[in-house]
């Protein structure tokens, strides 16, 4: 049963996936089609030039043979709507062709090169911070619940309403200000100092580099979480079974733990799954404000310097990680509650 | 409506929520009135509009700051001279204005602009008293002006050479120490002439008084309102930004742009999922499942690069700006829209109304829709911080409306001219607390309207 649920689901998310891989295809036809028959071009003159040898007129038929070959490669000479189910297969294989301008550390080109790059940085960075920001929110959230009402409580929920508005990246400003300038405590933004230390050197540079992003994302996003997670746990309490507990003298820690908290925890984990893959697709802006080179950073760059083959490959990334985090969730959900995946509909 | 306001008024943080959006509606209307340029809003980014302020000055309240150094000079603009007019007898008019100013810090102003307007060939003459009794004769010039041009000299760029000439006149050696290319002529106006002026100026404290002159020589001609601007080191309320332009001013002219934008976009959001999840509920069949792929189509969508690859492309307006975030918004609103629809689509008076032969647009707009209203209006309100800091985000980018002043580009040239690597916090500070501070607001009416009219349908 819940196979046939996960199957169903899966394969409409891979539908969908298709779809909009499709529409990206069509919005950018044009532009890409323009870059991919300039680097054709550049690709078969330098070629040529290789080819010293050959007459004049036998260079001008060599080239004009490589690049029909090419272009009959790329389905270039075909009417329009081939040419964007050509490019839809390949995206949808992965095969995003060059970068224009963008090139990945080494030097390369290659457009699967410079997001397998930048992907496990995004990763690194929101994996680390949906967790600490999990941990330190639930710890929040059970205090303000313990006492609703109290100072703690009020003060945490005027808190979560001012931050609610708060961009984080106006954050990240004020704290590379602070932290960097005026304060020299962190790194104004990148990876690593250059040269890179090796070793354990290395790993705590890295991890010097990552506490500032990290710390501006989780002040930020610990309120949010505690706000919800007391809201649940105030929900909770208020359950027969909590009460039941209480009176058979359970307790208080171990009822807030052991009764309330198990019941709370899914909905609070469903949050930090939406809320990892949210960020990873959508947090554009705090990894240009700290220099982190990962995927939001060279969507950025991509936007900026007009490189549609990059542009439009982290697009179908961000895209697949969204789609991922919504069968995830929903996955999860079907799992906790049997009645999604008989109805099969949200 | 009564009842509604005991209820909301016994909600303390909904009070708080109101007044601070009364406040940012009242800055928002009579915000040009307050400003200290009223112009900004047609010429923010007309570089001559700001020429006369100082360059990234920090605000003038930092002065009374313990940990500040020197003191600073408020930079402002002497408006009401003392004018006395002659009239000799040869026909020509003699203008004086005299502009007293009191200078009492360490650092001498970084400039003075003389600015004034007028007609015709008009000699100007400019020469300032100092408190040690001193007379520097600055500007002597017949000028040519036509009407309506805005007429400036500048002290600091356009008199070295009377400078010089003046300490000459009073010890040919200190003036033989100066470097007319190296000076800054109005330290040296403002210092003491002592030895000490070429290298480390000592401030001369005092009033000092600017005159100008203006000879008419026929009725044609004419030389109106003069004013004079100091330039300082510290400006208004909230400093200057490196285009010399004034925070404040950008600020409160930025409340009308978020409040137009935040209400305006979440009042079509709110519309359009409405009434698509009524319809989708209502109609059912077809229409139902094409609403629900676009819905998931939609939801799907990462929203930021989404919206950051269409204003690249389409280099939106405010208006076009507007009609994209709707475009990915309406999904907010719509699917607890539909579940309560299809609940309210079943009730026995909406299945009198049909069977009395009301067609569908009247069902939905009377029967339907009116249900539905109070969970609507706490979705808008709290639907506004999260459209307000989209737009920021794009137009932190550079890629919103260049014709507005909006927080979003505020901050957007502060992060590209390095305010936050310089340490202008004036800069980046004020916007983004007027962004949390606008959010905080809607945040509170909206979870305090959600309070209040808890609509009965909801489910969860």
């Amino acid at each position: 049963m819940y196979r046939a649920f996960v199957l169903k689901r899966v394969l409409y998310a891979a539908l969908m996936y298709v779809v909009m891989v499709c529409v990206y295809s069509a919005l950018f036809n044009n532009v890409a089609d323009q870059t991919l028959r300039a680097q054709i071009e550049e690709q078969v003159r330098q070629e040529s030039t290789r080819l010293k040898s050959a007459s004049a007129e036998q260079l001008h038929a060599l080239i004009e043979v490589q690049r029909q070959i090419k272009l009959n490669q790329y389905h270039l000479n075909e009417p329009l709507p081939s040419r964007i189910f050509w490019r839809s297969v390949r995206t949808l294989l992965f095969d995003f062709g060059n970068a224009t301008i963008i090139k990945a550390s080494n030097g390369d080109r290659l457009v699967r090169g410079i997001i397998l790059e930048a992907l496990p940085r995004t990763i690194l960075l929101f994996t680390s911070e949906v967790i600490l920001t999990t941990i330190l929110g639930v710890a929040l959230g059970l205090y303000m619940a313990r006492r609703p009402g109290g100072f703690l409580d009020r003060f945490s929920s005027a808190v979560t309403m001012i931050t609610n508005g708060l961009p984080s990246w106006w954050l990240g400003m004020i704290a590379i200000m602070v932290f960097s300038y005026t304060l020299p405590l962190f790194p104004s933004g990148g990876l690593h100092t250059n040269p890179a230390p090796t070793g354990l050197a290395g790993v705590i540079d890295y991890l010097w580099h990552l506490s500032l992003p990290l710390l501006t994302l989780v002040v930020l996003g610990v309120w949010g979480t505690g706000y919800v997670t007391r809201n649940i746990v105030l929900s909770t309490l208020q359950e027969d079974y909590v009460m039941a507990a209480r009176a058979r003298g359970i307790p208080e820690r171990r009822v807030l733990f052991g009764h309330t908290l198990r019941t709370a925890m899914p909905a609070i984990m469903t949050l930090a799954v939406l809320g990892l893959f949210a960020s990873i697709a959508g947090n554009i802006i705090v990894e240009g404000i700290f220099g982190w080179p990962g995927i939001g950073n060279l969507y950025f760059i991509a936007v900026q310097q007009n490189d549609v083959p990059v542009l439009m490959a982290t697009l179908a990334i961000e895209t697949l990680v969204n789609m991922l985090g919504f069968v995830l969730l929903d996955l999860i959900y079907g799992f906790l509650d049997p009645r999604i995946k008989i109805g099969g509909r949200a | 409506m009564r009842e509604f306001w005991t209820e909301f008024s016994k909600i303390r943080t909904g009070l708080v929520g109101l007044g601070i959006l009364m406040a940012f509606v009242v800055l928002a209307v009579i915000g040009p009135a307050i400003v200290p340029f009223p112009g900004a809003i047609d010429h923010w980014r007309d570089i001559s509009f700001w020429q006369d302020n100082p360059q990234a000055a920090p605000p003038v309240w930092t002065n009374a700051l313990p940990w500040t150094g020197g003191k600073g000079v408020v930079s402002s603009v002497l408006t009401h001279p003392e004018f006395s007019e002659e009239k000799e007898d040869s026909g020509v008019t003699v203008r004086k204005y005299v502009f007293p100013y009191a200078y009492s810090v360490d650092e001498p102003p970084r400039d003075l602009v003389v600015r004034f307007q007028g007609q015709g060939q008009v000699p100007v003459d400019i020469s300032v008293h100092r408190p040690d009794g001193l007379d520097a004769p600055l500007y002597r010039e017949q000028l040519d002006i036509a009407q309506g041009v805005l007429q400036r000299v500048s002290i600091g760029r356009n008199c070295a050479q009377e400078v010089i000439e003046f300490v000459r006149a009073h010890n040919e050696d200190l003036a033989a120490a100066l470097d007319p290319d190296l000076i800054k002529p109005v330290s040296i106006l403002f210092s003491k002439l002592d030895p000490s002026m070429a290298d480390r100026p000592a401030a001369l404290t005092g009033v000092y008084t600017i005159t100008v002159t203006a000879l008419l020589l026929n009725d044609q001609f004419a030389f109106q309102s003069p004013s004079v601007v100091v330039s300082g080191h510290v400006s208004g309320i909230l400093g200057t930004d490196l285009s010399k332009r004034d925070v404040f001013t950008g600020i409160v002219v930025g409340i009308r742009w978020a409040l137009i934008i935040g209400i305006l976009t979440s009042i079509l959001t709110v519309f359009v999922g409405v009434v698509l999840g009524v319809c989708a509920a209502y109609f059912g069949g077809a229409v139902d499942w094409l609403l629900n792929r676009l819905y998931e189509f939609v939801y799907l969508l990462p929203v930021l690069p989404f919206l950051i690859v269409i204003s690249a492309v389409f280099k939106p307006t405010l208006w076009t700006l507007i009609v994209i975030i709707c475009l990915f918004f309406w999904t907010g609103p719509y699917k607890p829209v539909y579940s309560m629809a299809l609940q309210i689509r079943e009730e026995t008076y909406v299945e009198a109304s049909r069977a009395l032969g009301a067609r569908p647009g009247r069902v939905i707009f009377r029967h339907i829709l009116p249900l539905l209203l109070p969970y609507s209006f706490a979705v808008m309100a709290l639907s506004v911080p999260a459209v307000i800091v989209y737009e920021a985000s794009v137009s932190l980018l550079g890629l919103g409306d260049s014709s507005i002043v909006t927080w979003g580009q505020i901050l957007h040239d502060a992060l590209g001219q390095g305010a936050v690597i310089n340490n202008l916090w004036w800069w980046v500070v004020p916007p983004g607390v007027m962004i949390a501070l606008m959010g905080m607001s809607f945040a509170f009416l909206g979870t305090a309207l959600d309070r209040i009219l808890h609509p009965r349908l909801r489910t969860r």
